[in-house]
């Protein structure tokens, strides 16, 4: 099977601080992989690289075998992000927020699938300023996710949102993959991670810690869930 | 060219909000109320009336009248024979000036000797209107002068012409200004090319303070709202994104700056020099080409290019909004430096070390670019031209060399104080 992501010694400095420590990893074809760990772990640093937002400083970065550091703009073409706390143009309404997206696609199709995605409603023709927190998160995940890339990686998809539209957002993550896409996932929610992901990568201090199924962690750590895994692993 | 006209349209809609539309209608209305109010003040100093207190058979009153008369001026006389009642009848009429002409008036004018009138100027405030109205009243006393002198020198002297007496010297001014010897006067000349040149920095300046303000403020809100991760992981090219950020801040730029510029037109219409002025400088041959306007243009095109790719540069540090206005300043100043120098001194009178400083800021050119054009000295424009496209190049390489790296996220800009 064709690797997605192929992490290779990847190491990250900010002058003298060190955020990613050589961490090496692969995402294969079609599987939700996710990248858990504490707080400046190194997961966003991580998740920006391979979205070629920053510059590798050693090691390299191959996504659909296009090195991050020479390729970008062909990999650019195939990868969807969503940052963790990413915003939407205020002066826009969603929906034009939706159509200025997809102006760099060439299908038209997509802000149809956009306006499904989000569900947003009549609400989707109002200016973004008057959106709340869990409004714009839908409406940056159907960003995301409605040009159908082959790799999407979201930090923190869910963060704002309320049970059910995480629930929601989840079942439609689960959808996209069997559309053929890969997802590589961040988040802090443990059951969210265990819901959604094959794989699991922690990540603590720069350095990745533990990769495996679920089921492989839990069995290693002889619990039963994947927060206590995190406890064990990372605490 | 899709992608390209994508991020011109997002720029221009999320630049132009409803505080921004607000604030020019503000400015529009200012401007042209302040314009209705100094309007109103030079009509009203037409406004004027004059009470006469007569105390006089006076044969001269018909000239008074019929020079008022001239001048729009309307003229009532009080029944009163003395100054108190005189002053309240005047007051009572809405008159701005009362004139007293003493006894014997006529007779001391006819012998050509000194006569003293009172001259009671009525003032309801402390305005610009009130000034004018003793500005009239001095002309006509001086049109009054004139005239008896004029009627003594015709009756006494008949074959002498009056003016010819009155002003035995008369003048023939020349002015030689770099090879070119030109009649008139320096300062009336210094004043047209002043009144020609003038308007162009002005809004050199206009243009470049708003596109350059608009463009830091993208930036500014791009980090602040946290989507510039988002358009930078898009399919499309880190160029097109500086092209359509300083396309789409310089169309609004643009615009405010035509909203801006009627506006203080409408406001300097009654401050204006006449239409022979700019006649009289086409006569001595000191106008802008064809040839010239588009040199202008090219100048003025590369000025707003240089302070776009300046202003994108900045931006690239700025962490949010208020950082991002912040950074303006220094735009804004060396701005402010080739304007105000331009319009008070000429650039290439200034010490060799000063004018190198001043002629390396890429927007004193076209601010100067206008006055050369006037003399047909198209030497420093096209240096000018020269010397931009350069400074152009090299802020465009490093804007596309900063946005083709992790800086743009990543840059910060910092003072830190020693403890």
């Amino acid at each position: 099977m064709e690797q997605a992501i192929e992490v290779n010694n990847l190491v990250k400095s900010y002058g003298k601080i060190e955020a990613v420590k050589g961490i090496s990893f692969n995402v294969q074809t079609g599987e939700i992989f996710g990248l858990i760990g504490p707080n400046g772990a190194g997961k966003t640093t991580s998740l920006r690289i391979i979205s070629t937002l920053l510059q590798v400083t050693s090691g390299s970065v191959k996504v659909f075998g296009c090195d991050v550091s020479k390729k970008a703009p062909e990999i650019r073409k195939m990868i969807s992000y969503l940052p963790e706390e990413a915003g939407a143009y205020k002066n826009l309404s969603g929906k034009a927020y939706l159509e200025f997206i997809a102006g760099f696609y060439s299908d038209n199709t997509m802000i149809k699938k956009g306006m499904e995605i989000a569900q947003l409603g009549e609400r989707i023709k109002d200016k973004v300023s008057t959106y709340s927190k869990g409004m714009t998160r839908k409406l940056l995940v159907a960003r995301a996710l409605m040009m159908s890339p082959k790799l999407a990686i979201l930090d923190e998809p869910t963060s704002g949102l309320d049970v059910v539209n995480s629930k929601g957002i989840r079942e439609i993550i689960k959808d996209f993959v069997k559309s053929g896409t890969t997802i590589l996932l961040s988040s802090h929610n443990m059951l969210e991670i265990e819901f959604l992901c094959d794989r699991i990568a922690l990540i603590n201090n720069g350095m990745i810690v533990e990769t495996g199924t679920p089921q492989e962690l839990k069995a290693k750590h002889n619990v039963n869930n994947i927060e206590e895994v995190f406890l064990k692993a990372i605490v | 060219m899709k992608h390209f006209y994508n991020i011109v349209k997002k720029e221009v809609a999320e630049l132009v909000t409803k505080q921004l539309i607000i604030s020019l209608v503000f400015m529009v209305l200012f401007f042209v109320s302040m314009g209705k109010i100094t309007k109103s003040v030079e009509e009203g100093s037409k406004e004027i009336r004059i009470s006469i207190l007569n105390l006089d058979v006076n044969p001269y009153l018909q000239n008074i009248l019929s020079i008022a008369n001239k001048q729009g001026i309307q003229i009532d006389f009080v029944e009163s024979k003395d100054v108190k009642s005189a002053i309240k009848e005047a007051r009572e009429q809405k008159s701005n000036i009362l004139l007293v002409l003493p006894d014997g008036f006529s007779t001391k004018v006819g012998k050509m000797e000194k006569v003293e009138i009172e001259i009671y100027s009525i003032m309801n405030g402390l305005s610009m209107q009130e000034a004018i109205s003793s500005k009239v009243i001095e002309s006509i006393i001086e049109t009054l002068n004139n005239s008896i002198t004029t009627s003594f020198i015709q009756k006494e002297m008949p074959d002498k012409k009056p003016e010819d007496i009155l002003n035995p010297i008369h003048t023939k001014n020349f002015v030689i200004l770099k090879e070119k010897t030109i009649p008139g006067d320096a300062g009336v000349l210094s004043a047209l090319v002043m009144s020609q040149s003038m308007m162009i920095p002005l809004v050199i300046m206009m243009v470049i303070m708003y596109t350059g303000m608009l463009v830091m403020t993208s930036m500014g809100t791009e980090k602040e709202n946290k989507t510039l991760e988002t358009l930078l992981t898009l399919p499309v090219k880190r160029e097109y994104i500086i092209a359509g950020k300083m396309v789409g801040s310089a169309v609004v730029g643009f615009l405010m700056t035509v909203i801006y510029m009627v506006g203080f037109k409408y406001y300097m219409s009654p401050f204006t020099s006449s239409p022979e002025m700019s006649t009289s400088l086409k006569d001595l041959g000191l106008f802008i080409t064809p040839f010239g306007y588009v040199l202008l243009g090219i100048s003025l095109f590369l000025a707003i290019i240089a302070a776009l790719s300046m202003c994108i540069i900045l931006g690239v540090f700025a962490q949010d909004t208020k950082s991002a206005m912040t950074m303006t300043y220094p735009i804004m100043l060396v701005v402010f430096i080739p304007f105000f120098l331009s319009m008070f001194k000429d650039i290439e009178t200034l010490p060799l070390s000063l004018r190198i400083l001043v002629y390396a800021i890429p927007f004193t050119h076209p601010m100067i670019a206008s006055k050369s054009l006037i003399f047909h000295d198209y030497r420093m424009v096209l240096f000018g031209i020269a010397y931009m496209i350069v400074f152009v190049v090299i802020a465009m390489w490093i804007a596309v060399r900063l946005f083709n790296t992790d800086k743009v996220l990543t840059a910060k800009f910092s003072v830190k104080w020693k403890k």
